[in-house]
């Protein structure tokens, strides 16, 4: 049985009394394990499908399943307590607090299940050396690269140990190098821990190095390579 | 270490200005508000001090029925019940006293006054304007011939010190008895009613003109604190248990117009203190909505990362709790050190304001003084703390209104 599936979804947007349709009987299902780009223009509904995995919308029609769970129907408590403990976010813009160093942002969602400081603290310091920003956990994410931030935000996303990642366009805002080094370090996590990467972008050179890519366009599905070796 | 509080506090000091504005502002309504209550109940203390010492002290007794009909053949033995009150812990003194309406008579005019029989050296202890009088000016004894008077009373039928003048009060036998006294001490109450009807003589005199020796109408108990009334009240109330016909009674009720004067200045002041902490709680509103306005896209994604609606709220409301504390804080230590000198030097009025003033039928000190209301600093500082959390309730309930979805799309 799939991880992830998304059964004839639709998602309508209404801007007043103009209905948008973001998705349109769109189907997908993605194996635990797998490292999947959605790809397509701006507008295709990528984000959209991010969301609907994330728990953080609920699909206008269709069905979209997580494991056991259905995230339409479920309760708004249920849907906090999924993404608390089940999926990473990782975001274009990196979304981290300010106010906290690096090494608390990425405790942070440990502290939201209440994880004892200590061991936070510990599987903190172990993502940082492994994510290769040991020494930097002191440092506000104002005085961090963009790079830096992103790896500080993956170990974030990482540090709750969830069984899947959701990436939305995480090398938007990175050149291309650092973006390039950052996929590998992503594709390393999904080959070394079995974690699933479900990810978007519309840069080639990215899209590239995923397993598999699923085509948008329109809010439909536009092809899907399948598993790649 | 990450934390709930450290997240909250690392927050409130993102906008340091405008925080430390919120701050200052809150602070300084607590000093303001602590203050003024400090002085408040410092100069009605003084009042009340000052009306029952020339009054009828902070708790009487008569005989029942005296105090509303003034009738002067209500009058009591006190026998050993003075000197029983003078045990009570928390009395200062006890002071019988005779009151006669009577007339006096100079040589030139007569006068409506009322005749005051009192226990000189116990009246002197106590009496703020008695205690003005030189020695030679005050009364020798009980039932001595020597009057005090006041100045209006005195300009009135033309007397001087040394000069004698007649009293004609009702004897209880229904006739007219007089009596020759000589002028010995003026006084000055600065109310203009007493020093126009004021003569004080030794208690016996007066209650041996009335006929009715040994007797007195009231028995005017000085407390050590006006608050203590509550806890010698009882005792006293045991004492007089055994004389159905007695009946004790708090200065509120001897004096009401004081009691009145100073409940209506209270209520006025605490209408205003109700302002200036409504004004300051939407100015917190006004702060914390600011923060959370800013902060949508960070609780966007604080709710996309997993924390219940619930949870955010609560990390908003930690954050006006800590800046209510940090201003209770600040606020009560600027409150202390402003009732400190408002104890210390307090305030002069003298300058301002003819030379008596009359409150409630009290002259009073032209320099206000505070005393020190701790409690009640206490629990305004909690109040406010409070209040810094029922402002927060609004931004809180927003907070937990966002979609994340949204927050992150815009802003
Ligand atoms: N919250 C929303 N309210 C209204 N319309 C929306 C909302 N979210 C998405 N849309 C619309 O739905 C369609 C799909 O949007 P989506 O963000 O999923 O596209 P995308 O593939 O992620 O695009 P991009 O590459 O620009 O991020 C677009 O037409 C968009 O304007
Ligand atoms: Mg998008």
């Amino acid at each position: 049985m799939p991880l992830i599936t998304l059964a004839d979804v639709s998602k309508t947007y209404r801007h007043g009394s103009l209905e948008v349709p973001a998705l349109a009987n769109f189907s997908l299902a993605v194996e635990a394990g797998e490292f999947t780009v959605l790809a397509g223009p701006s507008g295709s509904g990528k984000t959209t499908v991010l969301n609907l995995v994330g728990g953080l919308d609920r699909p206008s029609a269709g069905t979209v399943t997580v494991g056991t769970l259905e995230i339409g129907g479920a309760p708004a408590k249920i849907l906090a307590d999924y993404r608390l403990r089940r999926v990473g976010f990782i975001f274009q813009s990196y979304n981290l607090i300010p106010v906290l160093t690096a090494a608390e942002n990425a405790e942070f969602t440990l502290m939201l299940q209440g994880v004892p400081r200590p061991q936070r603290r510990r599987r903190v310091i172990g993502l940082f050396a492994e994510l290769g920003i040991d020494g930097l956990e002191e440092r506000r994410p104002g005085d961090l690269s963009g790079g830096q931030q992103q790896r500080v935000a993956i170990a974030r996303a990482l540090a709750a140990e969830p069984d899947v990642i959701l990436a939305d366009e995480p090398t938007a805002n990175l050149d291309s190098r650092t973006a390039e080094e950052l996929l590998d370090l992503m594709r390393d996590l999904n080959l070394r821990r079995g974690v699933t990467f479900l990810f978007s972008s519309h840069d080639d050179r990215v899209i590239g190095r995923a397993r598999r890519v699923v085509r948008l366009e329109d809010g439909r599905l536009a092809g899907d390579t399948g598993q790649r070796p | 270490m990450l934390s709930a509080f450290l997240y909250a506090w690392r927050s409130l000091w993102r906008n340091r200005r405008r925080t430390l504005i919120t701050l200052t502002a809150i602070a300084l309504s607590i000093m303001v508000v602590q203050a003024f209550h400090n002085l408040a109940v410092g100069v009605y203390a003084r009042m009340i001090d000052d009306g029952v010492r020339a009054g009828s002290g902070h708790l009487a007794v008569y005989r029942g029925g005296y105090l509303e009909s003034r009738e002067e053949n209500l009058s009591f033995a006190p026998g050993e019940l003075a000197a029983r009150i003078r045990t009570i812990a928390g009395v200062q003194r006890v002071l019988p006293r005779v009151y006669l309406p009577a007339l006096a008579q100079s040589s030139s005019d007569s006068r409506g006054i009322l005749l005051i029989g009192v226990d000189p050296e116990a009246e002197r202890a106590v009496n703020p304007f008695l205690k003005k009088l030189p020695e030679d000016g005050m009364l020798r004894d009980l039932d001595g011939r020597d009057a005090v008077i006041g100045r209006k009373l005195l300009g009135d039928l033309k007397l001087a010190v040394g000069r004698k003048l007649v009293v004609t009060a009702q004897h209880r036998d229904g006739t007219l008895h007089s009596e020759l006294l000589r002028v010995r001490g003026v006084v000055e109450t600065g109310i203009a009613d007493v020093d126009g009807s004021l003569l004080m003589v030794g208690r016996e005199r007066a209650a041996l003109l009335a006929g009715m020796p040994g007797e007195v109408h009231e028995l005017a108990i000085i407390l050590d604190r006006a608050e203590n009334d509550r806890r010698v009240s009882p005792a006293l109330a045991a004492l007089t248990g055994s004389r159905p016909e007695l009946a004790a009674v708090s200065w509120k009720e001897a004096m009401p117009n004081l009691a009145n004067a100073i409940k209506l200045d209270y209520a006025s002041q605490k209408f205003i203190f109700i302002i200036i902490l409504m004004i300051v709680t939407i100015g917190v509103v006004n702060t914390l909505l600011m923060s959370v306005m800013e902060r949508l896209r960070e609780f966007g994604v604080i709710l996309a990362l997993g924390s219940s609606p619930m949870r955010l709220r609560r990390m908003v409301l930690l954050e006006a709790l800590l800046l209510g504390l940090a201003a209770a804080l600040l606020g009560s230590i600027l409150g202390a050190l402003f009732t400190w000198y408002l104890v210390e030097t307090g305030i002069d009025l003298k300058d301002f304001i003819p030379e008596t003033m009359e409150f409630g039928g009290v002259v009073f000190d032209p320099v206000l003084r505070a005393a020190w209301d701790v409690s009640w600093m206490a629990r305004i500082a909690l109040y406010v703390v409070g209040l810094t959390l029922l402002a927060a309730l609004y931004p809180a309930i927003k907070a937990g209104r966002i979609t994340p979805v949204e927050a992150m799309r815009h802003h």
